[in-house]
């Protein structure tokens, strides 16, 4: 308790030097231009594109928590945000549950169906984790598609579950689209907060440690399993809210986000923001959507269409991806955030 | 399938031993690729799509010889992409795992969605190789289902004289079982990584030509495959070449006899089931090494 009261009354100047720095100084501009959004009135259509960016945030950040700081690389971080999808729209649509304890129960099976791979492969090392998660989501996606099953289900209980039309007319959080952006931005800012918070405790040194070393851990009396098994949880939980909200956002889920395209989102997205950088995640996230909505925008140009089907927005992704493992594995933004700081310390003649 | 359902035992084995072929020879790949380089391909599922597409492609526009040419092509050229992807993809990323991992996932997305973009996104029939039938008990069988499993043993057996046997097979177990040792001995570690891609891409390639017949052609196919080579070298063992055979058949004979006899759904979890099992009882699968680490 009196560790908490010292915080508390050390948050004044810790905030104080925090916004000195360069980096306390975007974080908080991006912030207030997210307040500030809603009150000059965008149409639906530019609120729902910064809905889908805060939700892919969530989801981009909890992959880079996995991946950047503990080292362990999930290719089937689908999984979470199908299962939660699923569980949400099914909770809110057959038991008519508020949106906000659907979305916690949501996550929370979602993580039970992580647990199911997660654990046996996070005993091993090698590439046990990369390789079960990824079978678990085509699996998923294949028993979703499944017809004979849906038919099944809803002789068994009089429902909707699988089958390719998925669930559908879930009600949104609130029929206000002001109150829904700010739900969705007060979640995406508690998760970012929450895990970097997490990431720069005590036990995100131990993370740290086991993702640089993980014989050196184990060797200093560190249980690494129990703590590998720990990051996944968080990470999938945080996956499975966001999963909850994209179904929320979009009114439905189908059978199409457990494909490994969902798992492919998010480490783009943090591959843009740079690997180990939770904002920089965040921001990936922001960059990943809108360059995805301008590309779909370019395919609809007719004068366009001698470009074929090239300008489509995951196929510019794949090689985007590529280019930046191959020649830029620290992401685009670190770079790119590093000139502008330069910039901004001569701007101020330091 | 393409007989009657007369008698579902003998379909059964034919069925089982005609995927389990084509899974071996899938899996061979897989592993030799992991066995050698310590290398998690995921593109594997993409070298198939290339392959079949190569081959649809020439099979729709070259009326006359429009097979043959197509397979010729299919192979060379998917061969030459596996070195290729070594070469400019892997190798500048050796020393980062992730990175290596990450790169042939975006490349697996990148062949998906090029083949949707060059060709279309539908889902095509192909004819099999060889046209006509036999009976086996009541039940016709294609003879293409003989090429299959004559090519698949032989196949299997090259590689196994051809990894054993011939020089480049020895300085590629060298790799394998010491990649700085072998070096020192005058080996070049690159060389030999970037010809065991293009043996596993062949491989690959020659299991597309034989299974596109009575499979589908469509760009998402890649992912199937990846996931049943994955539950396979898992079970066979990550980098054993006889375990991969024999997960191969064990993999293959298990989905089709849920598949006839219990339930397609059952089919479609095995993948799962097994990877989960062998993780939690034999992560080393059943013929692999133990790892000393």
């Amino acid at each position: 308790m009196e560790k908490l009261n010292e915080k508390i009354s050390g948050f004044p100047a810790y905030f104080k030097d925090w916004i000195k720095t360069f980096r306390g100084k975007v974080t908080v501009l991006c912030l207030i231009g997210l307040i500030l959004l809603p009150l000059a009135n965008p149409n639906p259509y530019i609120m729902g594109i910064f809905n889908t960016f805060m939700i892919y945030a969530i989801f981009a950040v909890s992959w880079d928590f996995l991946a950047g700081y503990v080292g362990q690389v999930s290719f089937g971080h689908a999984i979470f945000l199908g299962v939660s999808g699923y569980a949400t729209a099914y909770i809110i649509k057959y038991f008519a549950w508020p949106w906000w304890s659907a979305l916690l129960l949501g996550a929370v099976i979602a993580v039970l169906f992580g647990i199911i791979v997660g654990v046996p492969a996070l005993r091993l090392k090698g590439p046990y984790l990369a390789l079960g998660t990824l079978a678990m989501s085509l699996i998923l996606y294949q028993l979703f598609l499944m017809g004979s099953l849906g038919i099944m289900w809803k002789n068994a209980f009089g429902t909707d579950l699988f089958g390719t039309d998925g669930l559908g007319q879930v009600p949104p959080i609130s029929t206000n689209v002001d109150i829904q952006y700010y739900a969705i931005l007060i979640i995406m800012c508690l998760s970012i907060a929450f895990l970097t918070h997490l990431v720069k405790s005590n036990i995100g040194t131990i993370f740290r440690a086991i993702r640089d070393d993980e014989t050196g851990t184990s060797a200093s009396g560190i249980n690494t399993t129990k703590y590998k098994i720990l990051a996944f949880l968080i990470s999938g939980f945080f996956a499975g809210i966001a999963g909850g909200l994209y179904a929320l956002r979009f009114s439905g889920v189908n059978p199409g986000v457990f494909q490994p395209l969902y798992s492919f989102y998010a480490i783009i997205m943090v591959a843009i923001g740079g690997i180990a950088s939770l904002s920089g995640a965040a921001l990936g996230a922001f960059i990943f959507v809108f360059l995805g909505e301008i590309l779909r925008l370019l395919g609809d140009i007719p004068q366009l269409e001698v470009l074929g089907g090239f300008a489509e927005p995951i196929f510019i992704f794949s090689i985007l991806l590529i280019l930046i493992i191959r020649f830029a594995e620290h992401g685009l933004l670190g770079t790119l955030l590093e000139k502008l700081q330069s910039l901004w310390d001569i701007v101020l003649g330091r | 399938m393409f007989f009657s359902l007369a008698d579902p035992i003998v379909n059964f084995l034919i069925f089982g031993i005609i995927q389990g072929s084509i899974y071996a020879l899938l899996a061979m790949g897989f592993s030799l690729v992991y066995g050698v380089g310590g290398i998690l391909n995921q593109a594997h599922g993409a070298f198939y799509v290339i392959a079949t597409y190569i081959f649809y492609w020439f099979f729709i526009n070259l009326p006359v010889f429009g097979l043959l040419i197509g397979i010729i092509v299919a192979l060379i050229i998917t061969t030459l992409i596996g070195g290729l992807v070594y070469i400019l993809l892997i190798k500048p990323l050796k020393d980062s795992h992730v990175g290596v991992v990450i790169v042939t996932f975006a490349f697996a997305f990148f062949i998906e969605n090029l083949v949707g973009i060059l060709v279309d996104k539908q889902y095509h029939d192909m004819p099999h190789l060889i046209p006509g039938y036999f009976e086996i008990l009541g039940t016709s069988v294609p003879y293409h289902y003989l090429l299959v499993i004559g090519i698949a043993i032989l196949l299997v057996v090259l590689i196994t004289l051809f990894i054993n046997k011939l020089k480049l097979g020895k300085s590629i177990r060298a790799v394998a079982q010491d990649a700085e040792a072998a070096s020192l001995m005058g080996i070049n570690v690159d060389r030999i990584l970037a010809y065991t891609l293009m043996i596993s891409a062949f491989l690959t390639s020659v299991a597309a030509v034989l299974n596109v017949p009575v499979d589908i052609v469509a760009p998402h196919i890649g992912w199937t495959i990846l996931l049943n080579s994955f539950a396979i070298v898992v079970l066979g063992g990550l980098g054993s070449l006889s375990g991969s055979v024999l997960g191969a058949y064990i993999i293959a004979f298990a989905r089709a006899y849920t598949n006839f006899f219990i339930s397609p759904i059952l089919s479609a979890l095995i993948p799962i089931i097994v990877i989960v099992a062998m993780l939690v009882l034999r992560p080393r699968g059943i013929l692999g090494k133990k790892e000393i680490d």
